[in-house]
């Protein structure tokens, strides 16, 4: 149906070339912000625009925290509130500490002035804070508190998170209303300077808020667009996409996390700076849970995650509030006068905003819940000759992958774990494993279900930190370093059970694989100087690379979301994805599962001429067939106890091995059986 | 007053509290133990609970306090007004179910709890405009027998409240523990895809989940208006929040848990009102809910369920 629609709307703009649209559009919309004030004069119309502006940059805010990180956060307008008082404090007359010399550099500097005090003796100080410091002041401040409200809350489920944010949006305001001395309580703040613009005062004129307000959301867009496509935005959406998985790919959560919610909180400070000046009071009634609800509201309606989205949802729900409902409201006056209906005579539909806002929320989450824009683009189909694939046997020989496995070597062994216990309450998980993993070796763990080989590469990557012992890789000790500090060491994994980031695309995923490797900041994803460029675009060339090794199976798949992928394709991708943060060593959990037997050999020699190229392989692995094809040295695990190791032929006679894999009866059938060990049945069990 | 007067008076206050903040928290509770899932909709239930009640304490005809009724007629009139309420709270929750989060039950991040949002505000706002703004005056039919207990004072419409509070946690206490789709329940909170197998209609577990914890936040919120005498738009945010610390403080999941947790929120509430200043209530019932968080995400009892990752 809407597809429809806005195809027939588009059919007119048919003939403007691709490439053009989106500058053409961007122009057209910025000549219609400027020109709206000068074109429709009422000035409180203008001041409806401006408020819509301002509550599209607290939703821009706010997407970053929800949107892109998935923190769901339910107490926003703490900041809008942190941002608003700073400023009304410092520009209003609300403190008047005693006239002293040590405000003599702050009076210096333009910040304060001396006045003679209400009393008549003596001199106070009168805080004269400028807006245009205040601005980037308070996004400070704001965001500094946006650390201090998210640290403790960062090791909380998302859930959780919610409420604890809840509860701090309510903390907020009761604060601001009992500590009167600092915010006049409940009176609220009066008396909040207005701007000024080289010597003019902005008054109580709507224009030059307006134009102020527009200015934030063009800066805010761009901000918001520059940081989602950048080294920071996929880590925020790894986290979103799954946590577990992002810390295994290198991204220190708490950092990204912590930086998320001073990013969103320093956008809602700026908004309060903004706000405050424009009605140049506060009250704490302008921060509390409804207004903090509202936000949710608008991203909600224009798309989570979405940039454009947000600030369409917020324009269209502000605008809904000031000018439309009062306006429905009196056409449904009029009509009910004409059908002489008393109850649409006088109805009112102003008080009802926040029911509807109640129903948009429930209506968009059953019916439309990527929003009035989509954060995420259609994806193109591939053709008939893209989705074929070529089976490549034989591993490859063709390409150099520089760097993989790393440039440096330490003695020989590459991994050294040494009298490793893992105890989970009562259950012993591990109980003091040994196990090496020589420079350039391929090793083997294999072992029933529930025999401890996950445990051991979650001890190893860092996602259990309750085990003893101790674990060195080149010589370092690694055991209870976070995952990220991990992989940037050179140890990637994947996972038994696929931990993808489903929603972002292949390319995407083995970017972030690459996380650990690259260094952009967050300035210079805003800004993008030249060498923000080459390090993109070097770090798109090593991931066309990677996915080189699989032939043809990714490659052409790169744009496509990973969640619409194959079963095979998608273990393929965790592969490229740990490959891409260019590792030392690569551990594999069960790389090969639910893999068909052509599939299988297929993988197991691409993995073959990895070790050619010189990375060491750690591998958990239930096929005999592969083990015996890649692994130098096979360790089997049972109830978390090496009971063998040696080749794989060596372990295959193992009575230890038959017992745990067979039990007792079945050892005594297979030592009868003519063929001999060869015919047990290895391979296929466990899985 | 004496400090040890002041401190049983406010135990007495902290107890009737807590038992209310403990019916509510069980709905929490229940909720969150099946599907892992914050229903902020529970908040405002226990406000609409409140108001269907004092509906049906006027169509006895009773308005106001001035309407003292004794002996068995007290006792079917609350008895009717307690069931009605109840079985229409609980109506109420089984609806928001079914219509606005079962299409969600399988869609994973925030969508469903972004859903009990929307549904709150809605109900919310449904009573506001129906029902205006100001605060209602509650129809109390309880007679004001005062106990004296050293320098405190014993209401026995407290001791009334209490006793229902105690007669509905214990019921729902054996329910679940006892009853074929109480053990359903609590299999279902185990792991929901084991119980499916094993026969478990999950559908209908997860709508006794919301009818009994929507029936018993209706209780809730009738003893509040009796508690109170009076009821307002407003009272399910507070209630709900302060109920919901209490649920992550018993640990959240667990039926004993949120019952205990409801009467300490109860305490801290009425010792730092007496204590401390009113006004900071919130902010101290919020700071344990984030250092309870934070050090003991369990809780004082554990979860009924291990957490699903």
């Amino acid at each position: 149906m809407t597809n429809g629609v806005t195809a027939t709307l588009a059919r007119p703009f048919e003939h403007i070339p691709d490439a053009w649209r989106q500058p053409l559009g961007l122009t057209l919309l910025i000549a219609a912000a400027v020109l709206f004030p000068l074109v429709h004069t009422n000035d409180a119309d203008i001041d409806s625009m401006a408020n819509a502006a301002a509550y599209a940059v607290l939703a821009l805010g706010l997407n970053i925290v929800v949107g892109f990180a998935g923190l769901l956060d339910l107490g926003y307008a703490a900041f809008f509130a942190i941002g608003a008082y700073t400023y009304g404090i410092l520009s209003s007359f609300q403190l008047q500490p005693e006239w002293s010399s040590f405000w003599e550099p702050f009076r210096i500097l333009g910040l304060v002035h001396k006045m003679a005090a209400d009393t008549g003796d003596g001199s106070v100080v009168r805080f004269t804070l400028s807006f245009w410091l205040a601005l980037p002041l308070c996004a400070g401040f704001a965001a500094f508190w946006g650390v201090m409200f998210g640290a403790p809350t960062l090791r909380l489920r998302g859930d959780y998170l919610a409420i604890v944010t809840l509860g701090f949006g309510e903390i907020v305001p009761i604060v601001v209303r009992n500590w009167s001395d600092l915010t006049n309580g409940a009176a609220g703040l009066n008396g909040v300077s207005a701007p000024k613009l080289f010597g003019w005062s902005f008054g109580v004129n709507s224009t030059p808020y307006y134009y102020v307000a527009i200015a934030l959301v063009a800066l805010l867009i761009f901000i918001s667009i520059r940081l989602r496509d950048s080294r920071i935005g996929r880590a925020w959406m790894a986290i979103r996409e799954d946590e577990i998985a992002a810390g295994a790919m290198g991204v220190n959560r708490t950092k990204f996390k912590l930086l998320a919610f001073a990013i969103g909180a320093a956008f809602g400070g700026m908004t309060g700076v903004f706000y405050v000046a424009k009605l140049q009071t506060a009250t704490p009634e302008m921060f509390g849970f409804p207004v903090s609800v509202m936000i949710l509201v608008m991203i909600v309606f224009g798309g989570i995650g979405s940039v454009w989205g947000v600030v369409l949802g917020a324009f269209i729900l502000q605008l809904l509030q000031s000018w439309w409902l009062e306006d429905l409201t009196g056409w449904l006056n009029v009509l009910g006068r004409a059908v002489h209906s008393d109850w649409l005579a006088h109805i009112d539909l102003v008080p009802s905003i926040e029911l509807i806002f109640g129903f948009i929320l429930v209506g968009m989450m059953l019916f439309r819940r990527q929003g009035l824009i989509p954060a995420t683009r259609p994806q193109t189909a591939l053709s008939f000759d893209q989705q074929h694939a070529e089976i490549r046997r034989g591993g490859f020989n063709d390409l150099k992958l520089q760097g993989l496995g790393g440039d440096v070597r330490t003695g020989a062994l590459a991994l050294e774990i040494k009298g490793v216990t893992v105890k989970f309450g009562g259950l012993t998980a591990l109980n003091n494993v040994d196990l090496v993993v020589p420079n350039g070796g391929v090793v083997a763990v294999i072992g029933p279900n529930g025999s401890g080989k996950s445990t051991l590469f979650n001890l190893v990557t860092g996602l259990l930190d309750v085990g003893d012992g101790s674990i060195r890789f080149h010589g370092e000790e690694i055991l209870g370093l976070p995952p990220h500090e991990i992989l940037t060491k050179g140890i990637a994994r994947t996972f038994q059970n696929l931990r993808l980031f489903p929603n972002l695309t292949v390319m995407e995923n083995a970017l972030i694989g690459q996380h650990a490797r690259l260094t952009t900041g967050v300035l210079q994803a805003i800004l993008r100087p030249p060498s923000t460029r080459a390090e993109e675009a070097a770090a798109r060339v090593w991931a066309m690379e990677v996915f080189a090794i699989f032939g043809n199976r990714l490659t052409p798949r790169v744009g496509q979301m990973v969640a619409g992928l194959s079963y095979a394709n998608r273990r393929r991708i965790e592969i490229a994805r740990a490959l891409a943060s260019r590792p030392r060593i690569l551990l594999l959990d069960e790389p090969t599962a639910g893999m068909n037997p052509a599939e299988t050999l297929e993988l197991a020699e691409q993995i073959k001429s990895l070790n050619m190229l010189g990375l060491t392989v750690l591998l958990i692995e239930h096929k005999l067939d592969v083990v015996t094809t890649l692994a130098d040295t096979v360790y089997v695990l049972d109830h978390g106890e090496v009971i063998a190791q040696g080749t794989p032929a060596e372990v295959r006679r193992d009575e230890e091995v038959l017992r745990a894999y067979l039990g007792r009866n079945a050892q005594a059938a297979a030592g009868m059986a003519p063929a001999g060990m060869a015919s047990v049945p290895l391979p296929t069990l466990g899985q | 007053m004496t400090l040890f007067d002041l401190l049983l008076q406010q135990t007495i206050n902290g107890l009737s509290l807590g038992a209310m903040y403990a019916l509510l928290a069980l709905g929490f509770t229940l909720v969150y133990g099946i599907l892992e899932l914050i229903n902020f909709s529970h908040f405002n239930v226990f406000m609409v609970g409140s108001f269907i009640a004092m509906g049906v304490l006027q169509l006895f005809g009773l308005t106001g306090q001035d309407v003292i009724l004794t002996g068995l007629p007290l006792v079917g009139v609350l008895l009717v007004t307690f069931a009605v309420t109840m079985v229409s709270s609980g109506a109420i929750g089984v609806a928001i179910e079914r219509l606005s989060l079962r299409p969600l039950r399988n869609v994973k991040g925030p969508a469903a709890m972004i859903t009990t949002i929307g549904v709150s505000y809605i109900l919310f706002n449904i009573i506001l405009l129906v029902c205006g703004a100001e605060a209602k005056n509650y129809p109390n039919p309880m007679p004001t027998v005062r106990y004296h207990i050293a320098g405190a004072v014993l209401d026995l419409r407290v001791v009334l409240i209490w006793i229902v509070a105690l007669v509905l946690m214990g019921g729902l206490y054996l329910f679940v523990q006892k009853s074929r789709i109480g053990k359903a329940m609590r299999a279902t909170a185990q792991d929901a895809e084991a119980a499916r197998m094993m026969g478990v209609d999950v559908d209908r577990v997860v709508m006794m989940a919301f009818f009994l914890g929507s029936a018993l936040a209706g209780a809730g919120g009738l003893i509040f208006g009796l508690y109170y005498n009076f009821t307002s738009f407003i009272i399910g945010f507070t209630a709900g929040l302060r109920a919901f610390t209490a649920a992550v403080l018993g640990g959240i999941g667990n039926v004993p848990g949120a019952m205990v947790g409801g009467v300490i929120i109860g305490m801290i509430e009425a010792m730092g009102g007496q204590f401390i200043a009113t006004a900071w209530t919130d902010v101290i019932i919020f700071s344990i809910l984030v250092l309870v968080l934070v050090f003991k995400p369990a809780g004082l009892f554990g979860r009924m369920a291990p957490t699903k990752s």
